[in-house]
C-alpha cells in the first residue's frame, strides 16, 4: 500500500498535464463542430443537382462524418494518440526508473518481494489511467452535450470513449515489457514516441482498410469507430488480440523482473 | 573536433534506427498508393464534386487539399507523416545532445577540459546537424528510389526535392527548439518531453487548421504548416520569404542556446 | 545459528567474473570486516546477499533464509550502499517516512534521534544536499528500524573525519545493542578498528578469513635492523622474509615464521639497533595483494 501511494504521488503531476492536454484537444476540435455541421448541411444541399446514386452514397457518408458521434470519433483518434504516448511512456518508465534513477538499491532491499513492487507499480499506473479517462470522459461529455446539433446516443458515446482506456492498457503493457528487457536505456522517450507514432502512422497509412490484416499491427486500429457506432459493439478478434497482448506482457513482466539482476551503480 | 566525433559516435546507433524507420515509412506508405488511386479516381464527376466540397468536410474525409489520384498529391499526404517522424527525431536529438552531459552526470568530466562552453555547443550542433542531414539524405534517396516503382509515368522528383527541402527546414526549427529548451530549462532531463509536447501540439494545430479557414492564424505556431504542401504539389516551389523567416527563427533559437548555456549553472 | 551464511557462492556476469566460490559465515553479534581492492567482488557478494542479484551457483542466506525467496527477512536488515541516490523532489523527512513505512515498527522516535546524532536537517530537499549529506541520509535510512543485521558497503566515503567518528560510534552502539555488522571496505583503518573477524577478497576469491587478532599477531612481524657497518644482504636470504628494504646500514622487512630463526641469523652480525613490531593491517594487506598477484 505504501508503495502504491508513493507511486500515485509521483505520477500526480504528469497525469494532470496529460488530462489537460487531452481535454484541450477535445475542446479545440469540438468547438469547431457547429460550423462543420453547417458546412455539411450546405454541401448536401449542393448535392441536389447530382444523380440520385451519388447523392445517396455521398449523402450518407457526409451525414455520418458530420454527426456528433462520427465527428467525435475522428477527434478521439487524436486523444487516443495522446493517451497512447502517456501510457507507453509510463509503462516504460515505471519499473525502469528505479534502475535509471539509481534508487533500486533503496527500494529493493526493503522487506517486500519484487512481485509486490511490480504489483504496486502496475496498480498505480492503472489507477492513473482510470482517473485520467474518467476526468476526460466527464469533460468531453459536457462539451459534446453543449455543441450537439441533434440528439445522440450517450451509450455509444461511452463505448467510443471506453476504447481510450483499452488502448492505454495495451501500450502500457507493451512499454512495461519492453522496459524489463532493456533496462539500460538512458532515455525512454525516443523508444516510446517511436513505437506509438509508428503504430499511429501504420494505422493511418497502411491499415486504412476495414478488414486489413495490418490492423492487427497497430493497436490504434483495433477499434473501428464506424463499426462501433453501427453495431453498438466492439470487434471481437481485435478485442481478444488486445487482451492477449496485455496479459502476456504483464505476465512476462513479472516473470522477468522477479528474476533479473539489479546491477550496481556504475 | 573530438567532441563532434564523440557525439557522432554516441548517436550513431540511434541514427541508423531512425534512418531505417524513415525508409520503412516511405516504402510502406507507397505500398498503399495503388489502393488510394483506384479508390479516388472513379471518374471526373467525383473529382469535380470534391472541388466543391467545403475544406472542413474534405478534411474529415482525410483528403485535405490534394488531388489524391496523382502521385504528387498522394506524396503530399504521405509526406505529412514522414515530416512528423523527422521532426520528432530532430526535437529529441536537439534536446538530448545538450542535456545528456547533465543527465548522464558527465558534466564535470567535460567541463574541466580546456574547451569553452561555446566550443562545446558548436561541436554538438555540428554533430546534430550532420545527423539531420543524414536523415534527410536517407529520406530523399528512399523517395527517389521507391516512387518510380509505383509511378505510372510522370516524374515527381522536383516535388520530392522541394518537400524534402521544406522538411529539412522544419527539422532545423525543431532541432534548435530542442537545444534552446535543454539549455534553458533547470531540469534538462525534461527538455525532451517539453520539446515533443510542443511538437505534438504543433501537429494537432496543423490538423485542426485543416478544418476551418477561420483558424488559419494558428498556423503561425505550427511549423508543419509553414510550407504549403498544396503549393509544392502545384509545382510552385517554396515561398522564399517564409524560408528566410524560418531560418531566422532557427538562427534566433541557436543564438539563445549559446546565450543560455553560457549563463547556465550546470547540475552536477 | 549464523546471521550470514554464504556457501560456495559463484557469480558470473555473462563471462565476466563476479565472485568465485565464496564462503563466509558471520556469527550473531560480531562485527565482520570484508576487505579487498576495487573490483574484487565485495559489492557482488553484498548484492547477492541482499537479493539484488541472483547467484550463478551456491547460496547466500540471512538468518537462514534467502532474500529472494523470503523477502521478509529484510525486515531485520539495514543496508547502506556505497553511493546513495534517492527519488527526485523529496524532502529528507519524506524519504525517511517512506522508508519507515516498509517496516512493522513505529520509527518516528528513532528518526529524530538519528537525525540529531548525524546532524541532519530533515526539512531539506534531498536534491539540494551535498554528497556527504546524502550519505548521512543513507545512514539514518538504514538504521531507523533498529535492524539486527547492518550491512555497510564503503560507508565512510564522503563523510568528514568527525562524522566518520560519529558514525563508527553509532555502529558500535548498535552492535552493543545486539546488532551484527557486516562492513565492506578498502580502508583498512576502519576495519582494523572495528572488526573482530575479517575476510580478504581478491579477484573474486576469498584468500583469507581470520580473526583480526590472529591476522595481526601470529603471522607477521615488522622487523627493523640497524647494523654497525653495512649489512650483508645474504643474511636476509631466508624463508619467510618479504618486503625487504635494504639501505646500507639499515634494513626493514616483514617476517613470517618462527621468530627464533631470525634472531639466530641476526646474531651472526653486529647489530646497533633492532625493533620487532606488530605490522599494521595495511602491511599484511599489501603483502596478500602484491604477492601471488
Amino acid at each position: 500500500m505504501n508503495m502504491y501511494l508513493h507511486e500515485l504521488k509521483s505520477l500526480r503531476k504528469s497525469t494532470i498535464i496529460w488530462v489537460c492536454a487531452m481535454i484541450a484537444i477535445a475542446l479545440m476540435y469540438l468547438s469547431l463542430y457547429p460550423a462543420i455541421y453547417r458546412d455539411g448541411a450546405h454541401f448536401k444541399d449542393m448535392l441536389a443537382g447530382y444523380p440520385a446514386s451519388i447523392r445517396a452514397i455521398l449523402g450518407v457518408t457526409v451525414d455520418s462524418v458530420t454527426s456528433l458521434l462520427g465527428f467525435y470519433a475522428m477527434i478521439l483518434a487524436f486523444v487516443v494518440l495522446c493517451g497512447g504516448i502517456q501510457a507507453m511512456n509510463l509503462g516504460m518508465s515505471i519499473l525502469s526508473k528505479e534502475t535509471r534513477e539509481r534508487t533500486a538499491d533503496f527500494l529493493l532491499v526493503k522487506p517486500v518481494s519484487r512481485a509486490a513492487v511490480v504489483t504496486a507499480k502496475i496498480l498505480a499506473a492503472l489507477t492513473m489511467f482510470l482517473i485520467t479517462d474518467l476526468i476526460y470522459y466527464a469533460v468531453a461529455s459536457a462539451i459534446a452535450f453543449m455543441v450537439r446539433q441533434s440528439s445522440y446516443s450517450g451509450g455509444l458515446f461511452f463505448m467510443i470513449n471506453f476504447t481510450l482506456l483499452f488502448i492505454q492498457f495495451i501500450f502500457f503493457a507493451i512499454g512495461a515489457v519492453v522496459s524489463v528487457f532493456f533496462d539500460r536505456l538512458r532515455s525512454v522517450l525516443p523508444v516510446s514516441l517511436g513505437t506509438v507514432f509508428g503504430c499511429y502512422i501504420i494505422g493511418a497509412l497502411i491499415a486504412a482498410g476495414k478488414d486489413d490484416w495490418a490492423r492487427f499491427i497497430s493497436p490504434f486500429r483495433y477499434f473501428d469507430y464506424s463499426y462501433i457506432v453501427q453495431n453498438s459493439r466492439y470487434e471481437t478478434p481485435y478485442l481478444i488480440t488486445g487482451a492477449v497482448i496485455v496479459v502476456v506482457s504483464i505476465v512476462t513482466c513479472y516473470f522477468v523482473y522477479v528474476r533479473k539482476d539489479i546491477h550496481a551503480v556504475s | 573536433m573530438n567532441i563532434v566525433l564523440r557525439e557522432l559516435k554516441a548517436n550513431a546507433r540511434a541514427l541508423v534506427i531512425w534512418s531505417v524507420c524513415m525508409f520503412l515509412c516511405v516504402i510502406s506508405g507507397m505500398y498503399k498508393f495503388t489502393a488510394y488511386t483506384s479508390a479516388t479516381a472513379t471518374g471526373p464527376s467525383i473529382n469535380d464534386l470534391l472541388k466543391t466540397m467545403p475544406t472542413s468536410i474534405k478534411a474529415l474525409f482525410g483528403f485535405a487539399s490534394f488531388d489524391m489520384a496523382t502521385m504528387s498529391g498522394y506524396l503530399a499526404l504521405l509526406f505529412i507523416y514522414v515530416e512528423l517522424v523527422a521532426a520528432i527525431h530532430a526535437a529529441l536529438l536537439g534536446a538530448g545532445i545538450i542535456a545528456k552531459e547533465e543527465s548522464d552526470k558527465t558534466t564535470e568530466y567535460l567541463m574541466v577540459k580546456p574547451v569553452s562552453r561555446t566550443a562545446i555547443i558548436t561541436s554538438k550542433l555540428v554533430a546534430a546537424l550532420l545527423n539531420v542531414i543524414v536523415i534527410n539524405v536517407v529520406t530523399l534517396v528512399s523517395f527517389l528510389v521507391v516512387v518510380p516503382l509505383y509511378s505510372k509515368g510522370g516524374n515527381a522528383s522536383g516535388e520530392i526535392l522541394t518537400m524534402i527541402l521544406s522538411m529539412f527546414i522544419v527539422q532545423l526549427i525543431f532541432l534548435s527548439l530542442g537545444t534552446v529548451l535543454a539549455a534553458y530549462m533547470r531540469n534538462p532531463k525534461a527538455s525532451g518531453s517539453v520539446a515533443t509536447g510542443i511538437l505534438v501540439t504543433a501537429y494537432f494545430v496543423a490538423r485542426i487548421t485543416d478544418m476551418s479557414d477561420k483558424l488559419r492564424f494558428l498556423n503561425l505556431i505550427s511549423p508543419f504548416k509553414y510550407f504549403d504542401l498544396g503549393r509544392i504539389v502545384a509545382g510552385h516551389g517554396l515561398n522564399l520569404g517564409i524560408v528566410l523567416l524560418s531560418l531566422a527563427l532557427v538562427a534566433a533559437f541557436t543564438a539563445l542556446t549559446y546565450i543560455f548555456y553560457q549563463k547556465r549553472d550546470l547540475n552536477i | 545459528m549464523s546471521v550470514i551464511e554464504i556457501k560456495n557462492l559463484t557469480k558470473y556476469y555473462g563471462k565476466a567474473r563476479g565472485v568465485i566460490d565464496v564462503s563466509i559465515d558471520v556469527e550473531q553479534g560480531e562485527i565482520f570486516g570484508f576487505i579487498g581492492p576495487n573490483g574484487a567482488g565485495k559489492s557482488t557478494t553484498i548484492r547477492t546477499l541482499l537479493g539484488l542479484i541472483y547467484p550463478t551457483s551456491g547460496s547466500a542466506k540471512i538468518f537462514g533464509k534467502s532474500c529472494t525467496t523470503n523477502p521478509e527477512v529484510r525486515q531485520e536488515v539495514g543496508y547502506l550502499p556505497s553511493e546513495v541516490f534517492y527519488y527526485d523532489g523529496m524532502r529528507v523527512i519524506d524519504l525517511l517516512r517512506y522508508s519507515a513505512s516498509f517496516y512493522r515498527k513505529d520509527c518516528t522516535k528513532r528518526i529524530n534521534e538519528l537525525a540529531e546524532i548525524m546532524d541532519l536537517d530533515l526539512k531539506r530537499r534531498i536534491d539540494d544536499l551535498s554528497f556527504g549529506n546524502k550519505k548521512k541520509v543513507g545512514i539514518v535510512q538504514g538504521l531507523i528500524h533498529g535492524p539486527k543485521l547492518i550491512i555497510l558497503d564503503e560507508p565512510t566515503t564522503g563523510l568528514d573525519p568527525l562524522m566518520q567518528q560519529t558514525f563508527f560510534d553509532l555502529i558500535a552502539s548498535e552492535n552493543k545493542k545486539g546488532a551484527t555488522v557486516f562492513l565492506s571496505s578498502h580502508i583498512l583503518r576502519e576495519v582494523q578498528k572495528m572488526c573482530e573477524r575479517v575476510a580478504l577478497i581478491k579477484d573474486g576469491r576469498i584468500i583469507k578469513l581470520e580473526r583480526m587478532s590472529a591476522l595481526q599477531e601470529n603471522n607477521f612481524k615488522r622487523i627493523k635492523v640497524e647494523g654497525l657497518s653495512d649489512l650483508d644482504k645474504t643474511i636476509f636470504d631466508m624463508p619467510g622474509v618479504s618486503k625487504l628494504e635494504n639501505g646500507g646500514k639499515t634494513a626493514s622487512f616483514l617476517y613470517r615464521g618462527d621468530i627464533n630463526n631470525v634472531i639466530r641469523k641476526l646474531a651472526q652480525t653486529e647489530v646497533s639497533n633492532l625493533s620487532i613490531d606488530e605490522p599494521d593491517l595495511e602491511e599484511v594487506f599489501m603483502h596478500y595483494y602484491s604477492k601471488d598477484g
